[in-house]
């Protein structure tokens, strides 16, 4: 036994439930961009029942329907409105049945008991149709017409209703035009019609309707299954201040994880571990593992040594946990490529160097893609492996630089040379002594369009009396620093 | 200790994995103002336009003096920064990597660090090292300016007089200019 649930006038009842000055009023929303009119006119999409009762129908184009009702409201779609309504009806449908599922935004078809009772569904400011039926689609049909409606359906009730009801199934119109030209005007009269000679003239679909209306199909419903979550949080007692306990409880939440991965025959991509202190701050963390994991002590490794090197200001009052899933991987390594021989090692290591050296001090270097000084990006080394041919340019110098962080300020003698000031010595820093040769300046200047972080600069690779060779910028007006050694 | 000299080594074994050996310390002694050390680094990484998926080698940087914008991104790929601020960061951080043996060289770059700082390194946490490295078969390379580990299986010192003028040559040509002394050291009990 099926059962339908069906929201009249969708669109319009999502938009009244948050306007209730406007109940009572004739109200309609136009089908934006479905125009068939060659004029532009927009019809109606949805009407509301005082618009109906003022003899207005869905389809008419504006302008007739304003003749017919001038107090006509025309109100704009509310898609977020028109979710929550959803939103609810699934809730309404939940709690008679786990399987249902959504054909329409305002229609809901339930695998449904016999015994169980649908009168007393009751929504906030918008009202619900329902009805039973032995197929699914004849339960949709029986709940959207307001003859078939709040009734248990049989195959002959269908008989009265109107022929526009099964435009709610077809795509494509054409066909209700011949039948309106052969002058059918309700169901009963489209079911007394022989099949097959309704498939000759109309096609499969009207062989497919006939059908339906008879009975004789009882198609599969596509179930909706909630996204699954592994969300789990723990709110202590007594607040945490020391990580034996913390560690405790993680361990319990990742065996109920791992239990409930290992049921799936599914493995954590990523674990996401939110702290949160008695001072309402919150403290995320997201750890990326190298290789997909559902055991315990592999997952409980890396966030242990995160938790060894935090240092929190307050005591801990809640914990969630949450995991990215992936499938667990049971392929062979490959061959060619290289791969880490110890992932499960890896995360781990890092997480303990970030822990004895702080943050951005490990990772994958990418060199800037401006000209401006030092302006590297660290990637973590434990991020899924970036595997791309990479087409940037080479650096400029053969000799790599070895360079001062931050520069060493210094001071220069150096001569004016018309624009540019030209290097003489360097008279302090490591390497004073007098310059042999240089090459430069090469000017260098960017962020000109913001009005605290611009800069400009002179540059020059020099060569020392010592052979040292170094790079030299000069900062306008007048300040010195030495950048780098070239070894 | 005994050291055997072998002067004007080959230079283009010195810009491979298996020049150094596998579960031991190397050691490369830059020696005069431009030793080349940086070509070294730049060799190891590779002239390759493909990026690598993972780490190949791991620089421990004592002065946090890499240059990124020296190297490509392809060879930025190859590395594995780690931005030390002191010497016994160095040796902690070359302990964890060593004992994780997933990336199979650690670069030591103590170039940076003034004679003091190097001198302070115990002479035991070199040999701890090279237990550790032994085990898993990790080659451990230790750039400075003065040799220094005294369990070293085997050691390099670079020079190269380089002027402004080569900065117009190739990084690959300037690689065949290092001029290297290898020693291999034996103990002799």
């Amino acid at each position: 036994m099926f059962a339908a649930l069906h929201i009249p006038d969708f669109s319009v009842a999502a938009v009244l439930r948050r306007r209730s000055d406007l109940i009572g009023y004739p109200c309609a929303i136009l089908a934006a961009g479905v125009a068939d009119d060659p004029k532009g006119k927009l019809p109606l999409a949805s009407l509301n029942r005082a618009a109906r009762l003022a003899g207005i129908r869905p389809g008419w184009p504006l302008n007739r329907a304003l003749v017919r009702c001038p107090d006509l409201r025309v109100l704009p779609r509310d898609p977020n409105a028109e979710a929550d309504l959803l939103g609810e009806l699934i809730e309404l449908a939940e709690s008679l049945t786990p399987d249902f599922e959504i054909t329409t935004a305002d229609l809901l078809i339930l695998d449904l008991p016999q015994k169980t009772s649908l009168t007393s569904l009751h929504l906030t400011e918008a009202e619900i149709w329902h009805a039973r039926a032995a197929t699914p689609d004849l339960a949709g049909l029986a709940a959207r017409h307001e003859l078939t409606q709040g009734r248990h359906l049989q195959v002959g009730d269908l008989a009265t209703v109107p022929l526009d009801l099964l435009r709610t199934l077809a795509i494509d119109s054409a066909p209700f035009g011949l039948l309106k030209m052969w002058g059918l005007k309700t169901l009963g009269e489209f079911m007394a019609l022989p099949r097959q000679a309704l498939t000759e003239r109309l096609g499969s679909h009207a062989g497919r309707w006939h059908d339906l209306l008879h009975g004789k199909t009882c198609r599969l419903l596509r179930l909706h299954r909630p996204p699954e979550s592994l969300v789990q949080k723990i709110d202590f007692e007594d607040s945490v201040i020391s990580l034996e306990p913390l560690v405790f409880t993680l361990k319990r939440l990742l065996h109920t994880l791992s239990g409930r991965l290992a049921s799936r025959h599914l493995a954590v991509a990523c674990l996401e571990l939110r702290l949160i202190l008695e001072t309402g701050a919150e403290i995320p963390r997201s750890i990326r593992l190298p290789e997909p994991q559902n055991t315990v002590q592999g997952m409980l490794a890396p966030l242990q040594t995160w938790l060894d090197s935090l240092q929190l200001t307050a005591a801990i009052t809640a914990l969630e946990l949450d995991a990215e899933t992936t499938f667990a991987s049971a392929s062979q390594r490959e061959w060619f490529g290289r791969q880490l021989p110890q992932p499960e090692r890896w995360a781990e290591t890092l997480a303990r160097l970030e822990m004895l050296l702080g943050p951005e001090r490990v990772g994958i270097p990418v060199p800037p893609v401006t000209h401006a000084p030092d302006a590297f990006t660290l990637r973590s080394a434990a991020g899924p492996p970036v595997s791309m041919v990479e087409n940037s340019p080479h650096p400029a110098c053969p000799v790599p630089l070895h360079r001062y962080r931050p520069p060493r300020e210094i001071a220069v003698a150096h001569e004016s040379n018309g624009v540019y000031p030209m290097p003489l010595a360097l008279l302090t820093g490591p390497y004073p002594g007098r310059i042999i040769d240089a090459r430069g300046p090469y000017p260098a200047s960017g962020a000109w369009w913001e009005p605290t972080g611009s800069w400009q600069r002179l540059e020059w690779d020099i060569q020392l009396a010592s052979r040292q060779l170094l790079r030299l910028v000069h900062h306008p007006p007048d300040g010195w620093q030495l950048e780098g050694v070239y070894q | 200790m005994r050291a055997e000299v072998a002067e004007d080594q080959q230079l283009g074994n010195l810009f491979s994995l298996e020049t150094f050996p596998a579960g031991a310390i190397s050691e490369v002694v830059s020696a005069g103002p431009v030793s080349g050390v940086g070509l070294v680094v730049a060799g190891l990484l590779g002239d390759s336009d493909e990026c690598s998926p993972y780490p190949e080698l791991v620089l421990i940087d004592g002065a946090d003096s890499f240059d990124p914008a020296s190297f490509s991104a392809a060879a930025c790929s190859r590395v594995l920064w780690v931005r030390c601020r002191a010497a016994m960061e160095m040796l902690k951080t070359a302990d964890l990597l060593a004992r994780d043996g997933n990336v199979p060289l650690l670069l030591f770059d103590a170039t940076g660090l003034a004679r003091k700082e190097v001198q302070a390194f115990p002479a035991s946490s070199w040999w701890r090292l090279r237990q550790t490295v032994e085990g898993n078969g990790g080659r451990l390379v230790v750039i400075t300016a003065f040799a220094m580990v005294p369990c070293a299986a085997r050691r390099w010192q670079l020079a190269a007089d380089l002027s402004l003028r080569d900065f117009d040559c190739a990084r690959a040509e300037l690689r065949q200019r290092l001029r290297i002394t290898g020693e291999r050291l034996h103990r002799v009990s």
